[in-house]
């Protein structure tokens, strides 16, 4: 009898100790993955090219040189943030993915711009550095046709790209969620508030130089201000036993923290010529005096759009298809936010292969 | 707004809390979501943001010149000439690219094409 009520007094007693013990640990590794950076970006690669702060690197093939496509594929990211998330862990990377399909994968970082890089604009982007690396990536490869995929901001670049240089070899064009018309001042919170009449980017500029990456990163989380400031948190400790889930989080948070400048004039002209005035669709847009016909692009293009995109919404991305040049186009939609349907969980088995597929078929 | 709120079972407590929490966090984000994605929200944010910028502006220039005159009175190189170096050293760099690129031009086979590498 009294070895029964001594148990069963001490095991909701225990229990409760389980719980705090329990509770502790997982404070302790909320903490750590809060203030610890991931290991991202693990694929091996060779730095091939450099200028002022770009490098171009090339990832060390996964397939032997025999099964290989023919046409190589330059990835470019946008210019605000680190590349890193297109390679973002062993296992969990579309740069690897690529690898293993076969493709000789080159990455053009644009690098974190200083001081002393704030007249950079999406002229010298265009049409000084991306030549260059192309030049260069060219003659590694000896490839004289080559594939580029864009994301973001590396996308309108590529497509700026794509429109002034039709004859320079660029075989192949992936967009995935291009900001391209601004048309639809009411989509989306960026274009709503850089439309605004009393939103100064000059100012910013004027004061700042660079704009800083806090700036930027704080915009960004304020178009969806409770899941970015609260709800990724909640969501962390509510998964904080799936160890799957919790090495996820850690690599896409330690991406995220990673917040650079983005250089002055390129800022100015992405408010005042893109998001204001839509010179690009509006085809007043001139780029180091060349006017920008996107009706001169003549690469095949592959549209990829995230339906759920808040950053750039579908429509900044769709209704341009129809002034490409090419005659080989196609959208493809995938369900999915702006990085989800690139990094997210589903992405090998969606964005992945459908991009793989379409570039399989033009490679070769 | 957690994947787990939606597997609560009724009977336990801290999941009827985890499930009200979830409730009030999406319709927060909703509402949240909707305000900044007004013509007030975007109207306000941009006319505080130009003018703290427009405040600060003479301060920053009082101090950006006095520090200037500081570092020239100690014989120190300021900010805006290690700008200009760094600009000089981007257009060297240039310089040497065009002509790596007229190497790499010269180095190719005379039959034209590049030679392929591996690494």
């Amino acid at each position: 009898m009294g070895n029964t009520s001594t148990r069963t007094a001490l095991d909701p007693f225990q229990q409760v100790c389980k719980n705090w013990h329990e509770a502790a640990k997982n404070v302790r590794t909320f903490n750590r993955l809060l203030s610890s950076d991931a290991q991202i970006a693990r694929t091996p690669k060779q730095l091939v090219w450099t200028l002022n702060k770009a490098k171009l690197y090339r990832y060390s093939p996964m397939v032997d040189p025999h099964p290989r496509h023919k046409t190589p594929l330059l990835l470019i990211f946008a210019i605000m943030n680190r590349p890193h998330v297109l390679d973002l862990r062993p296992g969990h990377s579309f740069v690897e993915y690529m690898l293993k399909q076969g493709y000789d994968v080159f990455l053009l970082d644009w690098g974190i711009p200083g001081p002393e890089d704030k007249n950079l604009s999406f002229d010298d982007y265009t049409l000084e550095y991306l030549p260059r690396a192309i030049r260069k990536f060219q003659s590694i490869t000896g490839a004289q046709q080559f594939s580029m995929l864009g994301w973001c901001l590396g996308a309108l670049i590529s497509t700026l790209y794509a429109a002034l240089r039709p004859d320079d070899g660029l075989k192949n064009l992936v967009l995935l969620t291009a900001p391209l018309d601004f048309s639809d001042k009411a989509a989306g919170g960026f274009s709503r508030w850089a439309s605004d009449a009393a939103f100064n980017a000059d100012r910013v500029v004027e004061t700042f130089g660079n704009v800083p990456g806090e700036m930027i990163d704080a915009g960004a989380k304020m178009l969806k201000p409770v899941e970015n400031f609260v709800g990724t948190y909640v969501n962390l400790w509510d998964n904080i036993d799936d160890v799957g889930k919790v090495s996820a989080w850690h690599a896409m948070n330690t991406w995220v923290r990673d917040i650079i400048p983005m250089a002055g004039a390129a800022y100015r002209q992405l408010i005042n010529d893109f998001y204001k005035h839509n010179r690009l669709v509006e085809g007043t847009l001139s780029l180091r005096g060349e006017p920008v016909r996107l009706s001169q692009l003549r690469a095949s293009v592959l549209n990829v759009i995230a339906e759920s995109d808040h950053i750039t919404p579908p429509c900044q991305s769709e209704r341009v298809m129809s002034l490409f040049g090419t005659e080989d186009k196609a959208v493809h939609r995938v369900r999915g936010g702006h990085i989800g349907i690139m990094a997210g969980r589903g992405a090998e088995h969606t964005t992945w292969p459908h991009i793989d597929q379409w570039l399989a078929a033009r490679s070769n | 707004m957690s994947e787990n709120g939606t597997r609560t079972d009724p009977l336990d407590p801290t999941g009827v809390l985890k499930g009200m929490r979830d409730a009030a966090m999406t319709n927060w984000a909703q509402m949240m979501t909707h305000l900044v994605n007004t013509e007030a929200y975007a109207g306000a944010t941009g006319a505080m943001l130009d003018a703290s910028l427009s405040a600060s502006a003479p301060f920053r220039k009082l101090m950006e010149s006095t520090m200037a005159q500081s570092l020239a009175n100690l014989n120190m190189p300021s900010r805006e000439d290690f700008i200009r170096l760094a600009e000089q050293l981007t257009h060297i760099e240039m310089r040497l690219d065009d002509m790596e690129a007229k190497l790499d031009a010269l180095a190719r086979p005379a039959g034209g094409g590049w030679n392929r590498t591996e690494s």
